[in-house]
């Protein structure tokens, strides 16, 4: 390090090289009248004679300290000092740019150095930035996790709520028919009492009968029975749909017959039909379809619900239309209504949750948003058309398996 | 680093702080009050407006009484912030800086900045800068806007370096400054070099040598 720094002491012949010698010499040569010698500082001749006399040898000193001497055997006295301060000016200039040469050498290095440590800093906080990046992208995706779990709960509060629509239905289906067997039986009570008042007065039983009007009762009792028990067939029946329906929760895939769901929803929904309202089916024989059966029935009544109450809307009387059949690749399914239809605006946010075209409160406005989910984990399609004042058609598609 | 070579040993002082501080200026006036046995000329190597843009150059010896001959080469820095490689490569190798921060008020910053770049650069340059021997020196105590006295004592009561105030256009705190320096100087490095023990240098001769005052 120190043989190159800029602050060494400089020896003589580093500051006089050969050529430099070969320039002065002859030069003080001819000022010193023939004879000049140049030595080092440990008295070595680096050009020209030395005499061995002290007072002919000059020494050469540019800090503190003799790097040199100059010598000549011919040169008067004034002529040997005057040469010395010559030679000396000749080493100080050449001292100085020596120096500034090395020191500039040394100074680019150490700039060269700093901009490998400013360069090594830049790459340092790129890569934390990086890590920034990386650790973002973990955040959006737990994020985006978080997002979907949360949709998973509102798909699962819409199908509460429409499991809790369903129940509240059949309640009042049910509520119908026990609501007249009950009258009949209690009908059905009193004419027994008239049978049990006949009995005191069996002495005069052809009066009786006819004051009793045992005939009409009779007949009428057949009735109410009859009626009766068609009630509690239509009970029992509601209540198996009930249970196929309540699938919903069964998770697992089954090999199924999509008509079979469709005749199932159909005839729950039928169940809650004001009479103006017609359900009509016309199902094509379908291949089974790899499915989730409770999710499908929910869907399917999520979308005929959506089609009764878009032709209650509408105020007049009409039909749902529902038919099924295979087309390229699969299975095709349509819900068609001719209720109040969509405006274009409602059409664009159909799919999107809490989108509702009814009220607030009459439902979650989740039907076809959840209704879509369900397609996609099927692989479906779904789609609408519709026009404001004439229907809707939602067409459903499911991929069959090659 | 302090260098022996055959019967000279060789000590590179440095003045390091920031633009005009008066670094050149300590210099000027050393070579004017001081006589010691040996005096070189000051070299100034390239200066534009005043500004040094390498380095000035003051050689001073004197011989120890062993006959060892003792020799100070005392450097400055371009103290402008450009020129930072060359204030690395001139503090390189350093046996002792004294720090010549500007009194000025406007230049508080800038001496805080100079100072810490000259712990950096210490260590950048392989220099031991816990044990290095410095001088904080206090310049142009003659400014009217110059901190207090009081103020600036108060806030170096706590560092381990001699503080000397100075005025070193009129060579005040001058001389007083390098003294300072020659006695850390001498206190690290006396017991590897022998000094006291070999060539009967004692602390005060030493400081005394080098000033001149022998
Ligand atoms: N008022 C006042 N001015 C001073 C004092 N010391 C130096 N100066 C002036 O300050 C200016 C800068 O002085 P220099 O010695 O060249 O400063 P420097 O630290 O070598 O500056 P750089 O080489 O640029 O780093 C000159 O005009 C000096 O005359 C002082 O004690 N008081
Ligand atoms: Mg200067």
């Amino acid at each position: 390090m120190s043989e190159l720094a800029f602050d060494r002491q400089w020896r003589l012949d580093e500051l006089l090289d050969a050529a430099a010698l070969e320039r002065i010499g002859p030069a003080l040569a001819e000022l010193f009248g023939g004879e000049v010698g140049i030595l080092d500082a440990e008295g070595g001749l680096l050009w020209g004679h030395a005499p061995d006399a002290a007072e002919r040898r000059l020494p050469l000193i540019l800090e503190l300290e003799a790097i040199g001497y100059l010598a000549s055997g011919t040169a008067a006295q004034p002529a040997l000092h005057g040469g010395r301060e010559l030679l000396i000016a000749i080493l100080r200039a050449q001292v100085r740019y020596k120096m500034a040469a090395t020191l500039h050498v040394e100074a680019v290095a150490e700039d060269y150095e700093s901009l490998q440590r400013s360069h090594a800093r830049l790459l340092e906080s790129e890569a934390r930035y990086r890590k920034l990046a990386g650790e973002l992208e973990i955040r959006v995706k737990s994020q985006l996790l978080e997002l979907e779990e949360r949709q998973q709960m509102l798909y699962q509060a819409e199908k509460l709520a429409s499991v809790g629509q369903l129940a509240a239905g059949m309640a009042h289906e049910i509520n119908n028919p026990l609501g007249f067997i009950g009258s009949n039986l209690s009908t059905f009570k009193s004419y027994l009492e008239k049978f049990a008042a006949l009995k005191g007065r069996l002495a005069h039983a052809e009066n009786a009968w006819r004051e009793l009007d045992l005939d009409f009762i009779l007949a009428d009792g057949f009735d109410l029975l009859t009626d009766s028990a068609s009630g509690i067939e239509r009970i029992a029946r509601l209540v198996a749909d009930l249970k196929s329906f309540s699938n919903v929760d069964r998770a697992s895939e089954e090999y199924a017959d999509l008509n079979t769901c469709l005749q199932h929803v159909a005839s729950v929904m039928s169940s809650q039909l004001p009479p103006t309202i017609k359900l009509s089916l016309e199902l094509g024989p379908l291949p089974k379809l790899v499915c989730l059966p409770g999710h499908l029935n929910q869907l399917f009544f999520n979308v005929m619900r959506n089609a009764v109450q878009a032709i209650q809307d509408a105020g007049r009387p009409g039909e749902v239309r529902v038919s099924s059949g295979r087309v390229d690749g699969g299975i095709e399914i349509r819900i068609a209504d001719d209720g109040k239809g969509m405006s274009r605006e409602q059409r664009e946010h159909a799919f999107e949750p809490f989108f509702t075209t009814r009220g607030v409160g009459a439902g979650a406005g989740l039907g076809l948003s959840t209704a879509r989910n369900i397609v996609l984990a099927h692989s479906g399609r779904i789609d609408i058309a519709s026009t404001a004042g004439v229907g809707t058609t939602v067409r459903l598609f499911f991929p069959t398996a090659q | 680093m302090s260098e022996r070579e055959g019967n000279s040993l060789s000590f590179k002082l440095v003045y390091y702080g920031p633009a005009q501080s008066g670094k050149t200026t300590n210099l000027l006036r050393l070579h004017d009050q001081l006589s010691p046995e040996l005096k070189g000329e000051l070299m100034s190597m390239e200066t534009k407006d005043d500004r040094t843009l390498f380095f000035d150059l003051l050689p001073l010896g004197f011989r120890a009484p062993s006959g060892l001959l003792i020799k100070f080469r005392l450097f400055t820095v371009p103290g402008q912030i450009a020129h930072d490689g060359t204030r690395k490569a001139v503090l390189s190798r350093a046996d002792g800086v004294v720090f010549v921060a500007d009194s000025d008020r406007s230049q508080e910053t800038n001496n805080a900045e100079s100072f810490q770049s000259l712990t950096d650069n210490c260590r950048r340059v392989g220099l031991d800068f816990e044990h290095l021997p410095l001088v904080v020196q206090f310049n142009k105590r003659d400014l009217p806007n110059a901190v207090p006295e009081a103020e600036i004592r108060a806030r170096w009561s706590a560092a381990p370096w001699p503080l000397v105030l100075a005025t070193a256009l009129r060579g005040e705190g001058v001389g007083e400054s390098f003294a300072a320096l020659l006695l850390a100087v001498y206190e690290r490095h006396a017991a590897a070099q022998e000094l006291a023990t070999v060539h009967g240098l004692a602390a005060a001769a030493f400081v005394a040598g080098a000033l001149g005052q022998g």
